[in-house]
């Protein structure tokens, strides 16, 4: 069993196994999605996805029906950068700095924020699409040779998540996304003012992965869905990074027991509907042994809602370490913490016992905000004639047990 | 690539991959012979393989040759319906 080592910690929850290669961008989801590489019906709803939903269609959803001048992402992704202040400002101490440049972090409005080295790995090698007033063209390849990484998460509302797969948490998600943009444009301004390079990268934008550079900078774990936990909000953060040659002291990877509890757990892969989370063990990629998730199956279950929301965001609310800032939450997560790791195991079952018990397989609430309710409505076959009951556009179903060719695969 | 109901579900119509596909895309009626899933809603999540108890059902590249027709008889369900 890994022991984190004090002088050198690794980070506990991926393993770098072999050469990295960088990713291209124009091999991420949205691109290939653009390019019909998931079906020319997926391709054609990304265009045609606002529907009428003003939270849709102002958050970046909007597809060709919105006004991208309604739309901040649309905004800030044709924005010059601004020039560097040529007179900088000296830095003696860059543990003080790492010190204040969070403490502005955080004023600009991140929920939390660490630091790493800018590992190039972490870079994507082209671009999916450039920026004009930067002269930047899709294609070209992208080098960012900033040395370190600001890493910052922007917390979604615990309750609005609750009423996962709905118009609401839609919102919300689209709303944490958009969080992301001001404080980072911000942020950079403010170092790029204080004499020294630096770059914005967050929704809609951006050259680098966030997550890999999250875990590393200490904010938390990567968890079995392919997102980051932290300690204590859980999933519910969206990442975003600026990145700098501002000297800065740098923060190490931490280990919270997400390793253990994500064995143990299998929550979001029990409630994933669309099977995109594996119930086995982690496998290697890209150099990479971590748990990997089928993103493509993901990304098609989308229209399933008819139009009504896009995220579903099941994973993110379903999430043993989803829960409110409360004091029981500080003490479940710090007793998993805390307990060394080989007697883990004998906190973290009880505990999974609990938190089905209190909050149950599939966390879900009934709610109604605005003029939205996420009641499930009665689905209705559009298949003329058809005779099958339907029930699974409701989505309460649980893949439990798990299928034997599952478990074995 | 989507997923394909082929002859072994003729006269058997289980309907345990109705239950469970997420995209509620496996259709059907009473005088139908079988089940059939529509290719444009199908999104590849392999849930209905397992629990079919007939075997009847593949991703659309690796049904047996045997069976290569029962992808157009899938689609062509859909053809007028929509």
């Amino acid at each position: 069993m890994l022991y984190m080592s004090r002088k050198n910690p690794q980070p506990r929850s991926y393993r770098i196994v072999g050469p990295q290669a960088r990713v291209d961008e124009r091999e991420t989801p949205h691109p290939r999605v653009q390019r019909g590489e998931l079906g020319e019906r997926l391709r054609l709803w990304r265009l045609q996805r606002a529907g009428n939903d003003p939270f849709r269609r102002i958050f970046g959803g909007g597809g060709a029906e919105a006004d991208p001048k309604n739309c901040l992402q649309s905004i800030m992704a044709k924005v010059p950068e601004g020039k560097v202040n040529p007179n900088p400002l000296p830095v003696d101490d860059p543990v003080k700095m790492a010190k204040d440049i969070k403490e502005v972090a955080r004023f600009l409005g991140a929920t939390v924020v660490g630091i790493t080295y800018l590992d190039q790995a972490y870079v994507y090698s082209h671009r999916a699409r450039g920026i004009e007033s930067m002269g930047q063209k899709a294609g070209e390849t992208i080098d960012l040779p900033h040395r370190y990484a600001i890493c910052m998460g922007f917390a979604s509302d615990y309750k609005k998540f609750l009423s996962n797969n709905s118009p609401i948490s839609d919102a919300d998600y689209g709303l944490g996304n958009n969080h992301t943009i001001p404080t980072t444009f911000m942020l950079a301004a403010y170092i790029r003012e204080m004499g020294y390079p630096a770059r914005a990268h967050h929704y809609g934008r951006g050259e680098v992965n966030h997550m890999p550079l999250a875990v590393n900078a200490g904010l938390g774990e990567l968890g079995r869905h392919g997102m980051l936990i932290h300690e204590e909000y859980g999933s519910r953060l969206h990442l975003a990074t600026v990145t700098t040659d501002l000297p800065l002291a740098v923060d190490k990877p931490v280990d919270i027991g997400v390793e253990e509890v994500c064995k143990y757990c299998m929550k979001c892969a029990r409630t994933c509907p669309s099977h995109s989370i594996s119930f086995g063990g982690k496998e290697v990629h890209n150099g990479v042994e971590r748990y990997r998730i089928n993103v493509d199956t993901c990304y098609k279950y989308r229209p399933a809602s008819r139009g009504e929301w896009h995220n579903c965001v099941i994973c993110v609310s379903t999430c043993c370490y989803n829960k409110p800032n409360t004091w029981w939450h500080t003490l479940a997560t710090k007793s998993i913490k805390w307990t060394p790791i080989p007697l883990r195991a004998f906190v973290i079952v009880p505990l999974l016992w609990l938190d089905d018990l209190i909050w149950g397989k599939r966390p879900w609430q009934h709610m109604k905000w605005l003029s939205y309710d996420n009641k499930p409505k009665p689905m209705v076959c559009t298949i003329p004639g058809c005779q099958a009951k339907h029930k699974n556009l409701i989505h309460k179903r649980l893949h439990d047990p798990v299928p034997e060719t599952r478990a074995a695969g | 690539m989507p997923y394909v109901i082929v002859e072994p579900c003729i006269g058997i119509k289980d309907a345990s991959c109705i239950d469970v596909c997420p995209m509620d895309c496996i259709h059907g009626n009473e005088s139908d012979q079988m089940l059939y899933i529509d290719p444009e809603e199908c999104i590849d999540c392999d849930a209905c393989v397992p629990v079919c108890p007939v075997d009847a059902i593949f991703p659309a590249d690796k049904v047996p040759e045997k069976w290569q027709r029962y992808v157009q008889i899938n689609a062509d369900y859909f053809k007028d319906k929509k």
